[in-house]
């Protein structure tokens, strides 16, 4: 387009804009586009003003024939075009008002604490002129796409207590592989546990992957999962408000959640155990809550926990015999390693176990009080180990003193 | 007090006697091939915590082997232990081996008396004039000539008892924790805990003297080192005999001087 045509659509523009101002109407898409469309339009500062038609037809507004001014409101008001420089941003709220009210409430509209607040919009993450509906695999908020969506900002821009690395952890959990390489969109992204408009920082009680919401959260695809867990020792806990009880994140951790059977998991068959004694190891938790303490040492010092410490699967870890989402006390008769059931629960690895499994205590090789004889049978050992080989010692050194010895006399 | 030994002409300082024949010298080889490997695959287990054994098992089926490699070996053991069963009942060698290896009330006695010897603080005393007429009645306190052994000394008696029965322990409790099923069909879990507990420390306890013990004697005591041949060759000569084992060495004496008498009494009626 060269100046002239340019001064000559401009005047042609001018006429029918004088002329639909004087009958009430106002310009429509074909009018903006009659500019607009123009690859080449670019504001004073080298922007491009280009607005790509077939994007837009595709796009949710597009197809609900939406026109421009519908959102570029104030456009609805000027007569004189070319119009101004700058108008106002377009106000999604006009339509979207629930969404823009719990939007307001998010960490992304709130101030931050930061010395320069980012204030996200709409439009950061749902585009302006392509937006496509949330199940459109177009989307940029369709959950496959969700983590690069948010990882525009979370990776670098914006700064976080846990470090952006806490974030990428994302792309190694199971669940960022299902969305990516299983292409499973119904796997957990960015939006799943920390909500859409309405995200919070994870530190706000409110957040849904707070200590309070997180269980729910995980449940809403997990549900059977949060059932069991409610049934367990934990979960009663975690109903009745008791603040050091483990929920989902404590054991499974939070970005980096693999699977069980994944050999980084921390809930791996060798790995369960160090989860499992950062609670019952600790002494403070012991006494407040009254359990049994040094789990992982007696634990370790079976033939379990010591070949599980070499990295052999196949021997029982804490999970195999206390269960797992719903662990429940010993005394429960649900429980597998209530004495009622723990044939049972030992016959899943000893086929034939008997009623001899419960005759006697896991969890206590030879301490004094729980299995005197073991007990008995390492103090006799600690006696005449150390007694035998001090006997030897002095033998040995007594034979080296007496050679010396007749070696300097005959020199 | 019997007189100090010298060379006799009937047994010659460089002769040469069978010390260990080759089914035992094969039975001792066997016997350390099997308790190297039962170490090394089992000792790891007491010391979980150690890099080192964590590192020996880095990789994958690593542990697997182990209990593989150490059931292979207590089998070989077990085989090992009923050939010199056998060997002990059914050969005449075997037979007189075993008279001569039980512990008789001298060993403790000999144990007693050479301690006190290396030592020698009776005798300094003696020679500093402190209980000068206690020592004049009792000279046996001076321990002042070393005891004599047998064909086997205390030392070697102690040790083949400690094999013996610690190869006993550690064949019932490990036959009971390869078997953890047929062991609680028998017994209650408390008693199951025991085996393991003994397992360990037998093991602990075997490895320290063995570590200790045994190769200060065979290998690192002066007399002998670097190493005592014995077991490779099975060879000792007379000066061996005559100075390690002077009581085998009268005994082998006294029979070839009868023997000598007697061929003298043949030849000259």
């Amino acid at each position: 387009m060269n100046a002239r045509s340019f001064v000559r659509s401009f005047a042609f523009l001018l006429g029918i804009g004088v002329c639909a101002a004087s009958f009430g109407w106002t310009a429509s898409n074909d009018d903006c586009l009659s500019c607009h469309g123009d690859k080449d339009l670019k504001s004073a500062p080298g922007k491009s003003l280009f607005l790509d038609q077939e994007k837009f037809k595709a796009s949710v507004h597009g197809q609900a024939e939406i026109g421009c001014t519908d959102c570029h409101a104030d456009l609805q008001k000027i007569k004189d075009f070319p119009h101004a420089e700058k108008l106002h941003p377009v106000d999604c709220a006009v339509c979207h008002d629930k969404e823009a009210a719990r939007m307001k409430m998010s960490v992304h509209m709130q101030p931050h604490r930061a010395e320069n607040p980012i204030v996200v919009t709409c439009a950061d993450c749902h585009g302006t002129h392509d937006i496509r509906k949330k199940d459109d695999a177009e989307s940029s908020v369709f959950s496959i796409n969700i983590p690069d969506t948010c990882d525009k900002c979370h990776l670098e821009r914006v700064k976080i207590k846990n470090g952006n690395e806490f974030i990428q952890q994302y792309r190694q959990s199971v669940h960022y592989r299902a969305l990516e390489k299983s292409g499973l969109s119904l796997s957990a992204s960015c939006v799943s546990c920390h909500g859409g408009h309405d995200v919070k920082a994870a530190g706000d009680p409110q957040s849904r992957v707070s200590r309070k919401s997180i269980i729910h959260t995980c449940g809403r695809c997990h549900v059977g999962i949060e059932k069991n867990y409610l049934e367990g020792v934990h979960g009663k806990d975690y109903i009745k408000g008791v603040k050091d009880v483990p929920v989902c994140t404590d054991c499974h951790s939070e970005h980096a959640i693999l699977s069980p059977l994944d050999l980084s998991s921390r809930v791996y068959a060798t790995k369960v155990a160090a989860v499992c004694s950062r609670c019952h190891d600790d002494e403070r938790l012991a006494r407040q809550y009254g359990f049994l303490t040094s789990r992982l040492k007696t634990y370790s010092d079976s033939y379990h926990g010591t070949a599980s410490k070499f990295g052999e699967t196949r021997v029982a870890n804490c999970a195999s015999c206390h269960g797992f989402h719903d662990i429940r006390t010993s005394s429960d008769p649900k429980s597998p390693i209530n004495a009622v059931n723990l044939s049972k629960t030992c016959g899943k690895c000893h086929p034939g176990a008997g009623t001899n499994f419960a005759k006697g205590k896991v969890h206590v090789v030879s301490t004094k009080v729980e299995n005197k004889g073991a007990y008995a049978a390492k103090v006799f050992y600690i006696i005449v180990i150390a007694a035998l080989i001090s006997v030897f010692l002095i033998f040995i050194a007594a034979d080296l003193f007496h050679r010396i010895r007749t070696q300097w006399k005959n020199d | 007090m019997e007189e100090r030994l010298n060379e006799s002409p009937l047994i010659r300082d460089d002769e040469i006697f069978l010390r260990m024949n080759l089914a035992e010298r094969l039975q001792h080889i066997l016997l350390i091939i099997t308790f190297t490997t039962l170490i090394i695959t089992g000792l790891p287990l007491l010391f979980y915590e150690m890099k080192i054994f964590k590192s020996m098992f880095a990789f994958e089926k690593a542990f697997y082997i182990r209990g593989i490699l150490h059931r292979v070996a207590a089998v070989i053991l077990i085989v090992n232990i009923v050939w010199h069963s056998l060997y002990t009942i059914f050969t005449k060698r075997g037979r007189a081996n075993f008279k001569e290896i039980i512990p008789k009330f001298k060993d403790a006695r000999d144990a007693w008396e050479i301690f006190w010897h290396n030592v020698g603080l009776t005798q300094f005393l003696y020679k500093k004039g402190v209980f000068k007429k206690f020592f004049d009645r009792h000279p046996y306190w001076l321990f002042e000539k070393e005891p004599e052994f047998g064909r086997y000394n205390f030392i070697e008696k102690f040790e083949y008892l400690a094999v013996a029965w610690g190869s006993f322990i550690m064949i019932i409790s490990g036959f009971f924790m390869w078997n953890v099923e047929l062991s609680l069909r028998l017994f209650p879990l408390w008693v199951h805990d025991i085996f393991v507990i003994v397992h360990g420390y037998e093991a602990m306890l075997a490895f320290l003297a063995i570590i200790i013990w045994h190769m200060y004697n065979v290998h690192l005591n002066p007399e002998v080192f670097p190493m005592s041949k014995i077991w490779l060759n099975g060879k000792i000569t007379g000066h061996e005999l005559r100075t390690l084992h002077p009581l085998e060495y009268r005994k082998i004496l006294e029979e070839r001087r009868k023997a000598a008498e007697r061929a003298s009494r043949i030849k000259s009626p």
